[in-house]
């Protein structure tokens, strides 16, 4: 069966096409994908993210349990801060991404992605051995809005948070909003600065309407997962299940900023990343623009001297630089680097490309 | 809007004009792709047969590929649509043709192809 969110009626209202998504009936576009990804680089966007999923764990030993769980340092996490980690399995590939936040003392919510709920929820029960800890999968109660852009901050504070009060990037707060009890994290998935706030399900079409009434003067439209797709990609932010997945380590994966090298306690998986961060991979993740007039897409080879090297995992037009671009694994074996070219299999035509470094966009959501 | 205008079930166009034909994409099928961002067309002088694949459309969300509604030889492509496949979606469907062909099979060749009208209300 299909999964709708709370907020399904006001996406039909707004002449959204749907399409599924994890599982979900999710919006893909209301208008056109070209015109919200750049009016979210430009003003605001409103997403719905209620597909998401919310784990809270809590209990005596939270700390040392997802210390268990992720590669992260969970440890440097003070009270309302966040942290980009992963979910790794024993041989360190990534059973999932996510955000780890830690609300305060001994309780923290894990936000995960909605093709991984279920998954994770298992996987987490299933690790869980002798941990005094408490899991409890709420995903099924909260919805999740995201509103992001130059203009996010003035639009959550004409909503009545002042930006005083606003959390600050990668920071949680618990308050009210609309005079209902939400979290709202300073996060994202656009590469732009922006909001994510979470609340109960009954409250979601409130939220919605009345941020975007508040987004009005600030041109605030609602987005769908085809912008935030070509949005991601330009961050060149990892999606799950393209770049992601459980036979790829977040070392391959470009993530080795999120693994601490020095983390003293064990944690699954730690075996194979520890060898890696010594010894190298064989594959790893690049980013690159095509030169040529063609599109990568999911799945297209990537060939160098006309050999196999590897395959996108990602690949589309980009708005805000008006060309080509992908995300791909490549063979280590090569040593190509930044500038290098390679080929892209199109239709059975090789289209030249160049290895790049992610920059593609000047991100706005570090700092502030 | 075209009166002579046939329709295949994948969505490409065909019409007689000035004793040749006009091939392009439906308004169903332009609207369905979305923001098309790509276009790539055959060489001048080229032959296809009814069903060969003869160029490719892309949108932000998918690449689709054009199928020849009847057999014939490329006499021109519509090159504005190279540098700005754009206008598929803004300007009206049925001026923005792909390319124009010679075709001495055109009567033999549209059996499975149908009227504009009942092909809209087939799709919609």
């Amino acid at each position: 069966m299909v999964k709708r969110t709370f907020l399904y009626d006001e996406h039909l209202k707004l002449n959204a096409k749907m399409v599924d998504f994890a599982g979900w009936e999710m919006p893909v576009q209301y208008h056109s994908i070209i015109e919200e990804h750049n009016n979210v680089r430009k003003n605001a966007g409103i997403f719905d993210v209620s597909h998401m999923g919310e784990i809270f764990v809590s209990g005596k030993e939270s700390l040392n349990f997802i210390q268990y769980l992720v590669p992260q340092n969970i440890e440097k996490l003070t009270d309302g801060k966040a942290m980009y980690c992963q979910l790794t399995n024993t041989n360190g590939g990534i059973v999932d991404d996510l955000l780890v936040y830690k609300l305060k003392d001994t309780n923290y919510l894990l936000v995960v992605n909605a093709s991984r709920v279920e998954n994770d929820y298992e996987w987490i029960i299933k690790n869980k051995n002798s941990f005094d800890v408490i899991i409890e999968n709420k995903s099924d109660i909260y919805s999740m809005i995201a509103i992001q852009g130059p203009k996010a901050s003035d639009i959550i504070e004409k909503a009545g948070l002042i930006k005083e009060e606003q959390p600050k990037t990668l920071c949680i707060k618990e308050t009210s909003l609309f005079d209902s009890k939400i979290y709202i994290s300073r996060t994202g998935y656009t590469g732009e600065d922006g909001f994510e706030i979470i609340m109960k399900n009954e409250d979601a079409v409130k939220f919605w309407n009345l941020i975007l009434k508040a987004g009005e003067k600030y041109n605030l439209l609602p987005v769908g997962l085809g912008a935030r797709d070509t949005l991601r990609l330009e961050a060149a932010m990892s999606l799950y299940g393209n770049e992601l997945n459980e036979t790829t380590t977040p070392i391959e994966a470009n993530l080795s900023w999120s693994v601490d090298k020095n983390k003293k306690e064990n944690y699954i998986g730690k075996k194979v990343i520890e060898s890696q961060l010594a010894n190298g991979t064989e594959k790893k993740l690049i980013a690159f623009k095509m030169i040529e007039r063609a599109i990568a897409r999911h799945e297209y080879e990537i060939m160098y001297n006309n050999e196999n090297i590897g395959k996108v995992t990602s690949g589309g037009f980009a708005p805000s630089l008006g060309f080509n671009i992908g995300l791909g694994y490549i063979k280590t074996n090569k040593n190509l680097k930044n500038g290098d070219i390679i080929q892209i299999m199109v239709r059975n035509k090789l289209y030249n490309a160049q290895i790049t470094n992610k920059n593609f966009i000047i991100k706005h959501n570090k700092g502030n | 809007m075209i009166d002579n205008m046939l329709c295949s079930k994948s969505h490409e166009y065909v019409y007689e004009k000035d004793g040749n034909y006009c091939i392009g994409l439906t308004d169903f099928a332009i609207e369905q792709l979305g923001d098309i961002v790509f276009v790539e067309l055959p060489e001048v002088g080229s032959y296809y047969s009814k069903g060969e694949i003869f160029g490719t459309v892309e949108s932000v969300k998918a690449a689709s590929e054009l199928y020849m509604p009847v057999s014939g030889k490329i006499i021109e492509t519509n090159e504005k649509l190279i540098e700005k496949p754009e206008l598929l979606n803004e300007e009206p469907f049925d001026g923005m043709w792909l390319i124009k062909i010679s075709s001495d099979s055109f009567n033999e060749d549209i059996g499975d192809l149908t009227d504009y009208n009942k092909y809209k209300e087939e799709v919609e």
